[in-house]
């Protein structure tokens, strides 16, 4: 949600800069080491609690939202102004909700704020820039999950309410989370992508019940969750009734990772030759085998040309030249060459890697880097869909034939379970 | 490939597009595949009045750039000629342009600069050992002797050796990388021009037969040029790798059109899944390739610490996906693409050849280890 700059009171990035290094040095703790990307196990509910003050800290110190609206308790400033800021909190440790810090800031409350009533924002906003208010996503259903506009949860309206019924899954960190942004449908009668509606809804409203799903990799990040009769006022209903699906557009494109502030092109660097894997090359004494070299310099490249593809799509998000194809491109990378780079760790670490010790609290590291590289190929959209997103949107190249979009989705349901391959 | 250009490189830009379809469009560029010099007689002094030889040079020799960083602006140029695939030795020209401004005597810099930024004087750039091997040095031994060297070796895929007046030979020695910048006129240098995959570009084997030249053939101190060497290969690695990029990106968009014009069983076949993905990997590869190969060109031009590695980066990930997308582009104009007719072939060539110079991926993906001290 980049504000364009407005003529007036809008404070020089040089000046606001150099506030906010003196706000920093007096309110944060310096980082000791380099930012971590922790396992779900890391957040208990003293580090949640700890992060949703650190959080809270920065929306009292005006250093939260600081490109959302004004309004609704940002600072209504530009992308330039975050980008500064971020620059200088870099040596600080920051709030961390782990991947409730991009379903929240990133995807679901920028989602809201170009959907949602004014009312809704000025209420539900300053709630969750002051860290009371973390978002996860109801969006995935047991038969939708590429076809998200498939949705089956059913919210009925009762006066000045609404009833849901229905099942969500995939749901990550859901348990950690205090709102779920839940699609739901509200007509059957209408094909399929004119009959959904986005609601706001309490994880822990009566008749939500929120299972973690134990996974591959032994750990439980994402959940099932059960909505049973659930009560969801009006006014916490996100975009107009019915049209849903144009709050679904502007969400797919944040998923994508539009709008996250990044590294301007030229800063970046590559950094040291993937050290995860040399230190694998090491243990088994083959730096020198140059079969073992391609490989660690091919992973090295592929995460560098990720990095500058990440910028270069930031660059055209900032230029105005991105649309939910060009979005796709980072993911679709993620999701083709971190596979690769699993593979490439368990060919060069071998059977020495991939069997430990047990008493070795480190040793699974392979194994799990190994089942860790599937998640980018299907969470959040699978390559295939990417692709279809990429071919459509951004090379501009025809749809498939569709056989649900003019039907009634009542009729759509029937239709499928008799499918001949005959329209 | 840059996402923002100021209004003086987009001017830059739409001149070399204006003077590349006026001069030598595609089929220009087909008509002069059994030219010997495979170029019309005065296109490289008419490229030079546009600027192209001059943006490594500095103004008192001639040079000057457009935007203050002559290597982007280079690359601007670079990219514009790999659409078009225009032929002649802009590469190694700049890279010969930039090391004789940098390294060069002030003796060369007066005599051969100016013509060389002017486009009226030839020279390219011996590097590739008969095997073509690219470690700088594989090609040519020198020896001294008396006050001057004996040149002896042969080199491969000596880019327009057949028009070039001076050679910039990089040789290695009992001091170490020497560069020398000899008339290919010398007696012993003899030149052999080579059929080419590339028919739009034209490369020759140089061989050097007990070449005696004098100290005044020095460019830089006798075993003092392998940083000037490492240099003159990061400039060449942009351009190649942007002309590259250059080249794909037309060769995918008239695929890419295809895919919507072209119907079968009833619809456009970019319709189907099977060629929309396929096009959707390839261009994904593409935008890749554009954002790091912009990155080499920033890195290469700032004099970034890691400048030399993302210049191997960028050849290594251009280098594979240019294959990978030249065969995903056949496999979607199906038998057509198969014609000598077809411009597909000439894309394909253009693309596989510079994957070859200046080292294939393999090469630079070892190098990258090697600068990590791995």
């Amino acid at each position: 949600m980049t504000q364009t700059a407005a003529t007036t009171d809008m404070p020089d990035v040089a000046e606001y800069r150099a506030q906010a290094r003196a706000w920093l040095a007096e309110n944060l703790e310096r980082r000791v080491g380099p930012r971590q990307r922790y396992e779900i196990d890391h957040y208990t509910p003293e580090v949640m609690a700890a992060n949703r003050a650190l959080q809270r800290k920065l929306y009292e110190g005006g250093y939260a939202g600081i490109t959302w609206p004004k309004e609704y308790g940002g600072q209504g400033l530009t992308g330039d102004h975050e980008a500064a800021f971020l620059e200088e909190a870099e040596p600080y440790v920051l709030p961390d909700f782990g991947v409730l810090t991009g379903t929240t800031f990133h995807v679901c409350v920028p989602t809201m704020i170009a959907h949602g009533s004014p009312e809704l924002l000025r209420r539900f906003v300053p709630k969750v820039l002051a860290g009371e208010a973390l978002v996860c996503q109801f969006f995935s259903e047991p038969s939708s999950g590429s076809d998200l506009a498939g949705a089956q949860t059913r919210a009925v309206r009762d006066g000045d309410h609404w009833v849901l019924n229905g099942q969500k899954i995939w749901s990550t960190y859901a348990h950690l989370a205090d709102y779920g942004f839940c699609l739901a449908r509200t007509n059957w009668d209408v094909p399929k992508h004119r009959g959904l509606t986005w609601f706001i809804v309490p994880c822990d409203a009566k008749g939500v019940t929120i299972r973690p799903i134990l996974q591959i990799n032994e750990t439980a990040e994402f959940c099932e969750d059960f909505f049973d009769d659930v009560i969801v006022p009006d006014e916490d209903r996100v975009g107009e009734v019915n049209q849903g699906w144009s709050v679904t557009q502007t969400l797919l494109v944040f998923e994508r990772g539009a709008g996250r502030p990044d590294a301007a092109p030229e800063h970046l660097s590559p950094g040291p030759l993937a050290p995860d894997l040399v230190a694998l090359a090491e243990r088994r004494g083959v730096t020198t085998d140059p079969v073992v070299r391609q490989k660690l310099a091919r992973a090295h490249t592929n995460d560098f040309v990720h990095k500058v593809l990440t910028a270069r799509i930031g660059e055209l998000g900032r230029l105005g030249r991105l649309n939910a194809g060009i979005a796709a491109y980072g993911k679709l990378f993620s999701g083709t060459y971190n596979p690769i780079r699993a593979r490439i760790g368990v060919e060069i670490g071998g059977p020495a890697a991939m069997t430990w010790d047990p008493d070795d609290k480190d040793g699974a590291a392979t194994s799990l880097a190994y089942l860790n590289g599937r998640i980018m190929s299907i969470a959040g959209g699978t390559n295939e869909m990417q692709r279809n997103g990429i071919g459509e949107r951004a090379l501009g190249l025809p749809r498939e034939p569709s056989f649900d979009t003019t039907k009634p989705f009542n009729e759509v349901l029937r239709n499928a379970r008799n499918w001949s391959g005959q329209i | 490939m840059e996402l923002d250009l100021s209004s003086d490189q987009e001017l830059l830009r739409d001149t070399a597009a204006k003077f590349i379809e006026a001069t030598v469009p595609l089929t220009a560029v087909r008509a002069l595949v059994d030219d010997p010099t495979g170029l019309p007689a005065d296109y490289l002094r008419q490229a030079g009045e546009l600027g192209w030889f001059a943006l490594l040079v500095p103004e008192e020799h001639g040079g000057g750039s457009i935007s203050g960083e002559g290597l982007r602006d280079a690359a601007i140029v670079a990219e514009e000629r790999g659409r078009g695939l225009q032929p002649g030795p802009f590469v190694p020209m700049n890279a010969v342009a930039a090391a004789l401004a940098a390294s060069g005597s002030p003796q060369q810099q007066a005599d051969v600069l100016p013509g060389l930024a002017s486009g009226e004087t030839v020279a390219t750039w011996v590097l590739a050992g008969a095997t073509g091997d690219w470690t700088p040095g594989a090609a040519v031994q020198a020896a001294a002797d008396g006050d001057g060297f004996v040149l002896t070796g042969r080199a491969t895929a000596v880019q327009d050796a057949g028009l070039a007046e001076w050679l910039l030979v990089t040789a290695r020695s009992a001091e170490g990388l020497t560069q020398f910048l000899v008339p290919t006129a010398t007696s012993g240098v003899s030149v052999a021009p080579r059929k080419s995959h590339d028919i739009t570009q034209r490369f020759a084997d140089v061989a050097f037969d007990g070449v005696r030249v004098d100290a005044s053939a020095l460019v830089g101190q006798p075993g003092g040029a392998a940083d000037a060497v490492e240099q003159q290969l990061r400039i060449a690695l942009v351009l190649n790798v942007t002309e590259t990029v250059g080249a794909m990106d037309v060769l995918f968009e008239m695929t890419r059109q295809y895919a919507v014009d072209r119907v079968a069983f009833g619809r456009p076949i970019g319709s189907f899944q099977a060629v929309k993905h396929q096009l959707a990997d390839m261009s994904l590869s593409l935008e890749a390739g554009k954002a790091i190969a912009a990155a080499a060109t920033r890195a290469v031009q700032a004099n970034d610490p890691a400048a030399g590695e993302i210049a191997s980066m960028a050849k290594a990930w251009v280098g594979d996906t240019g294959i990978d997308i030249a065969q995903g582009c056949f496999q979607v104009f199906a038998g057509i693409g198969y014609t000598w007719e077809h411009d597909l072939h000439l894309f394909l060539r253009r693309i596989t050849m510079n994957n070859l110079l200046f080292g294939q991926p393999d090469w630079h993906r070892e190098r990258i280890c090697t600068i990590h001290g791995l």
